[in-house]
């Protein structure tokens, strides 16, 4: 040991990697990752793109979130939904959005959705599909509007309309018997929110209700949520428990003295840059 | 057996009105034997924001002890505190940085933002997919019970008296369908002037 | 998972490349499977990688992506190094070193075609492990080839017009995708001669029907 240890270095650290599969090979097994379950949808249509998820996400049989997001901001005008193992889709995005920032800043341009799929198409292969997240991304660029999809293994494909996830065959036969070509934009976000809840109702991964996010070349609006497909029923009595209830052993408190009381807000907005 | 039940141990979190609560277990064994009855899986790692790191003891010491480096680092740094929410990045980056070799624990963390005092409750699973909710985070081998518990007992505008009957009731009633949660339980109650820790009595068996 | 939906995509494929009077003609069909999930059914297995050489991908759908992209990198600098278009057979080869390369990582075969001024149109078939081999007449590849090697064998003419080569090629490719459960789809098309690339589509219904 030194008293100035290295920093650490990037990337992907596989320090505990020997230990647990020591501790498997004894017998204990490891959890399984939170899967976002998932119904993700795209759909172009004549002026642009809408992108349509739901908002389960589950670890094992457990419901780990009734209201996860999964449409992913990569640029204004590119959206990208991600469906597999969620922390994989969370930190892809995120670290991808990053570079796509720089790029923008670098070229002064908006970034062009098809630079978008080739980035993550890469990083993702260059991990043979241990990073496990299938993507739909779509967007508006200089060249139209495009729907691009990822498999976790780095292959893409473009299409006018796309599916993916657990959910995704039940939304495909909305799709497939539904969708037309220049489709107007309510009906699009109709079909959109149909096949989004054809997963819902139909697929034990997908639920809660439909995200969505229509991609323009005016930018993105989004929908959260655009419907609400499963709603908690309403609790009709109170389960409050009197005061002091419960058994208390021993009390602490530490108390804070507020000097001033200041709050600024945090919005962009507030602080005009001078020049 | 799920490494993550080697050891045992419940958090939760709960959003109540102006106010946040984290509630632990403080039991501490090696499968079924308990070894420890203060062992602690709940730090305090700023004023006003709590870690829970359920899961594999080891573990939860390591992160713990990580964690308060790298805080210390960006508090020196940054000269200012850490928000609950740049916490909860910073420990999911932590965890996803051994995607493929995970430390076995689960994350909680619970705190009210320095500046605005608003409430944060989040929790992670083992590579760090943050889930941030507006009512409350259970994790640990109690789950499914606590689950069960906080999804009938939490309601919105919770006062803090209130939100420590509820968070107490949840804890113990998920607490007394698991056999390797329990022997005591520890309630820290965040509000924006104070912390209030609460020990529990509990059933010990 | 009740689905084949976490399966990694392949696309178990018809190929198809002939040799024709004036250039080569390549064939495909265009369905991409996931398991036993259809994940694209118009799918464009016929990649360009110069503007008069393509390649037809079959094997792992990511790996093939990767390789085409890779060899498409690679020659577009080699045209801009020697400021001529790259011929098919140095294509092939770069597809080749590729495929040899990594033959124990990746499933991929690859059948490299197109036009170029010192040898005509030419026909190369990468097979999965790496080999090169360079077809004179025609070549069929991917899971659907077994289905009609013997039908292109037998009715393949040297010097055919280009109707005659589309025909046929459009017969075996309807053949495949009625008998191979990973083939399916359309018919794409792609006549590469030394006016440039023609692309053809074959809609579902405008395939060659048989009875029986």
């Amino acid at each position: 040991m030194s008293l100035c240890p290295d920093l650490p270095r990037p990337g992907f650290s596989f320090d505990n990697c020997k230990r647990n599969a020591a501790l498997e090979s004894r017998g204990y097994k490891s959890k399984g990752f939170v899967k976002t379950g998932t119904t993700i949808v795209g759909v172009c249509y004549k002026d642009g793109v809408v992108l349509g998820a739901d908002s389960r996400a589950t670890g094992g049989n457990i419901v780990a979130d009734k209201f996860c997001d999964k449409l992913h901001k990569m640029s204004n005008k590119i959206f990208c939904a991600g469906a597999g193992t969620a922390s994989d889709c969370d930190k892809v995005t995120e670290m991808i959005r990053g570079q796509i920032a720089l790029l923008e800043l670098n070229s002064g341009r908006d970034v062009r959705v098809a630079s978008v799929v080739r980035i993550i198409k890469q990083y993702l292969y260059r991990y043979q599909g241990h990073i496990g997240c299938a993507l739909i991304i779509g967007g508006y660029d200089a060249t139209g509007c495009h729907l691009h999809s990822i498999a976790p293994h780095g292959s893409s494909m473009e299409l006018p309309y796309l599916t993916m996830g657990s959910g995704s065959l039940a939304a495909t036969a909305v799709l497939e018997s539904r969708w037309k070509p220049d489709l107007d934009l309510e009906a699009t976000k109709k079909l959109v929110r149909d096949a989004t809840a054809a997963g819902i109702l139909n697929d034990l991964g997908s639920g809660s209700s439909v995200n969505m996010v229509v991609l323009t070349k005016k930018g993105n609006e989004t929908f959260y949520p655009y419907d609400i497909v499963c709603a908690k029923g309403v609790r009709s009595g109170l389960y409050d428990f009197p005061s002091g209830t419960t058994k208390v052993l021993r009390t602490k408190v530490i108390p804070y003295e507020i000097e001033k009381v200041e709050v600024r807000g945090a919005s962009e907005e507030d602080e005009p840059m001078d020049i | 057996m799920s490494i993550l039940a080697y050891n045992g141990g419940i958090v939760i979190a709960m959003k109540g009105d102006g106010c946040v609560a984290i509630a632990t277990d403080r039991r501490l064994g090696v499968e079924g034997r308990t070894v420890s009855i203060d062992f602690e899986r709940v730090f305090e790692m700023g004023p006003r924001l709590f870690v829970g790191l359920p899961g594999l003891a080891t573990d939860t010491i390591t992160v713990s002890q990580k964690l308060r480096f790298d805080m210390n680092l960006y508090e020196l740094q940054e000269n200012r505190q850490m928000t609950p929410k740049t916490f909860a990045t910073l420990l999911s980056g932590t965890l996803y940085e051994k995607r493929f070799g995970p430390y076995f624990i689960e994350p909680v963390v619970a705190g009210m933002d320095p500046k605005t005092n608003e409430p944060y409750v989040a929790c992670m699973d083992l590579i760090g997919s943050t889930t941030e909710t507006v009512d409350f985070v259970v994790s640990g081998t109690a789950e499914e019970e606590a689950y069960g518990m906080c999804e009938t007992l939490w309601r919105p505008g919770m006062k803090p008296d209130e939100l420590f009957e509820c968070i107490s009731q949840c804890v113990l009633n998920a607490m007394d369908r698991d056999a390797i949660s329990g022997w005591g339980v520890k309630v820290h109650v965040m509000e924006k002037d104070k912390v209030t820790t609460r020990y529990l009595k509990t059933r010990m068996d | 998972m009740i689905a084949d939906v976490d399966e990694p995509i392949s696309t178990g494929t018809t190929l198809v490349a002939a040799h024709f009077k004036d250039g080569i003609v390549i064939a495909a069909d265009s369905r991409t499977s996931s398991g036993s999930y259809v994940a694209n059914r118009v799918a464009d297995k016929l990649t360009k990688i110069t503007d008069s050489i393509y390649c037809c991908r079959s094997g792992s759908a990511a790996d093939t992506q990767c390789i085409a992209d890779a060899v498409a990198y690679h020659l577009a600098f080699y045209e801009m190094q020697t400021g001529k278009p790259a011929t098919v057979e140095a294509a092939a080869n770069v597809f080749r070193n590729i495929c040899y390369k990594y033959r124990d990582d990746m499933v991929a075969g690859i059948i490299c075609a197109g036009y170029d001024d010192e040898r005509g149109g030419g026909i190369y078939s990468i097979p999965p492990g790496g080999c090169l081999v360079e077809e004179k007449r025609v070549i069929s590849a991917g899971s659907g080839s077994v289905f009609i090697s013997g039908f292109l064998d037998a009715l393949f003419k040297n010097n055919m017009s280009k109707e005659e080569c589309v025909d046929l090629c459009l017969k075996a490719v309807s053949l495949a995708i009625h008998k191979d459960t990973s083939s399916g789809g359309v018919c794409r098309m792609a006549v590469i001669t030394k006016d440039g690339v023609e692309r053809k589509l074959f809609l579902n219904n405008e395939l060659v029907q048989y009875e029986g």
